[in-house]
């Protein structure tokens, strides 16, 4: 696909500053710095262990940090409480196990944020969230619930969730590592047109192609540390500045 | 006496201490799912006072035995001026008890709920008391049935302290002793309530059984 047109604003969305995470004595992020602009979709890439999970999971604070700032849209985020909560519902996010609720139909699972959040009328919500489950292509499973769902179909419904909260921006934690190969597809061709639409995404995979395709800017992190970003993705998958990132990529290929 | 002659001189009497008897256990069993709710929320929730005083609840009513909670409620209460009917202490202990187990049952039902759940929740915004009306009771409930079923039947054989007291009509329990002062019931008297008991818990069963059917979660 190409990126070419699209035109990514300044205004930044998601801005981590100086970020420091510790796992017990092991420092999984190290004074990570990055900017995420409106419309802009950042690829994370690295090995496993890298942190890029963590660094996913910390900018609505799934994980907690020790020390550093994260800011989205403007307001810090807040360490606990209704204000976390109220920015939490401007960030969406899709799981790598999908995390749908086992007891709720396809259409209540998109709805349930939106009523109870939002305070969005039933009607509305549903009739939104019927719009969102057609545009990912499930809308003639909105009445069963996730298990009678392949994965691929539930992944898309995690999609058409996140979307039905109006996001400002979307985490996309390893969303197609727990597919079935054939499976994979169907999420990346949704991932990709939400792309195209404008929407800010976020995104940690090991898809490399896709990444390549779809990244407006990527960033190699390694030991916790970013090492290389690049706002010229297919230079930086032919031709990476690093050592480090030359040889990621290489052990990829084999 | 023979069980057609205890019927037909004490039916009624019967009836009317099979209908204490139910009342004191849908009661009992109502008062005991929502004070076990509260005590589940409060045992998981954020606030570290709250967990502890949850948990310390949870230990002294599953450890302690029905007859001397009653006896406390009866006797100990009124020497802190609380005088409550005979009626409303066997109600307090035949409720304080089952919602310390009641919390249990759903603590375990909640161990069927994926993390990641908890994390969808959270990332959609919600709040910790939305996200437990949302996904975490209703799952836990769902997924409990069957304990609930249990602790249902056994809220109305706890409900046999009520014998203890003095209550008019007494419950099936009691109406054995009273036929025993008043005629010559024997074990006979004893079967009636016990035969009564075993076919309610029967029916007991049978129903959650149904109700585990319809509302289990497909995973």
């Amino acid at each position: 696909m190409e990126q070419g047109q699209k035109i990514v604003g300044k205004e930044p969305i998601i801005e981590l500053r100086h970020i420091n995470k510790h796992f017990g004595s092991v420092q999984v992020l190290k004074d990570v710095s990055l900017t995420v602009h409106k419309g802009e979709v950042v690829v994370i890439i690295g090995p496993s262990g890298s942190g890029k999970s963590t660094l996913c999971r910390t900018i609505n604070r799934l994980e907690t940090i020790d020390s550093g700032e994260i800011v989205i849209d403007g307001a810090v985020l807040p360490q606990e409480g209704k204000q976390l909560a109220a920015l939490r519902s401007q960030i969406g996010m899709v799981f790598q196990s999908f995390n749908l609720f086992a007891h709720k139909r396809i259409l209540d699972n998109v709805t349930v944020a939106p009523r109870d959040v939002l305070h969005t009328p039933k009607k509305q919500a549903e009739a939104e969230a019927m719009e969102l489950l057609r545009r990912v292509g499930v809308g003639d499973q909105a009445h069963k619930v996730p298990a009678q769902l392949s994965g691929g179909q539930q992944q898309r419904v995690a999609i058409a969730r996140a979307l039905a909260m109006h996001p400002k921006a979307i985490l996309f934690d390893e969303p197609t590592s727990a597919l079935d190969p054939e499976m994979i597809g169907e999420v990346l061709d949704v991932m990709t047109e939400l792309a195209r639409e404008g929407m800010t995404m976020v995104i940690v995979t090991h898809e490399m192609a896709f990444a390549k395709a779809i990244a407006d800017r990527v960033v190699f992190l390694e030991d916790g540390q970013i090492v290389e970003e690049s706002t010229d993705p297919k230079a930086f998958f032919d031709e990476p500045a690093t050592e480090r990132a030359r040889l990621f990529l290489r052990a990829l290929e084999h | 006496m023979s069980i057609t002659a205890l019927l037909t001189q004490f039916g009624d009497r019967y009836l009317a201490a099979l209908w204490t008897t139910y009342k004191l256990t849908a009661l009992s069993f109502i008062l005991a799912a929502a004070l076990g709710i509260v005590i589940t929320v409060m045992r998981i929730s954020p606030i570290r006072p709250l967990r502890i005083a949850a948990d310390l609840y949870v230990q002294v009513f599953r450890n302690i035995p029905g007859a001397a909670l009653l006896i406390l409620l009866v006797y100990a209460l009124p020497y802190l001026q609380v005088v409550l009917s005979y009626f409303t202490c066997v109600l307090t202990a035949t409720t304080l008890i089952p919602a310390a187990f009641c919390s249990e049952y759903l603590m375990s039902g909640m161990n069927t709920i994926s993390p990641g759940q908890i994390e969808a929740a959270r990332s959609l915004g919600m709040t910790f008391l939305q996200m437990i009306k949302n996904v975490v009771l209703p799952q836990a409930v769902r997924s409990s049935v069957l304990p609930m079923t249990n602790l249902l039947v056994a809220t109305m054989l706890t409900t046999a302290l009520a014998s203890q007291v003095p209550l008019s009509p007494t419950d099936l329990t009691g109406i054995v002793s009273y036929i025993s002062t008043h005629a010559v019931g024997g074990v006979t008297a004893f079967l009636i309530s016990a035969a009564l008991y075993c076919a309610t818990a029967v029916v007991i069963g049978q129903v959650g059984n149904l109700i585990d059917r319809k509302v289990r979660i497909l995973r």
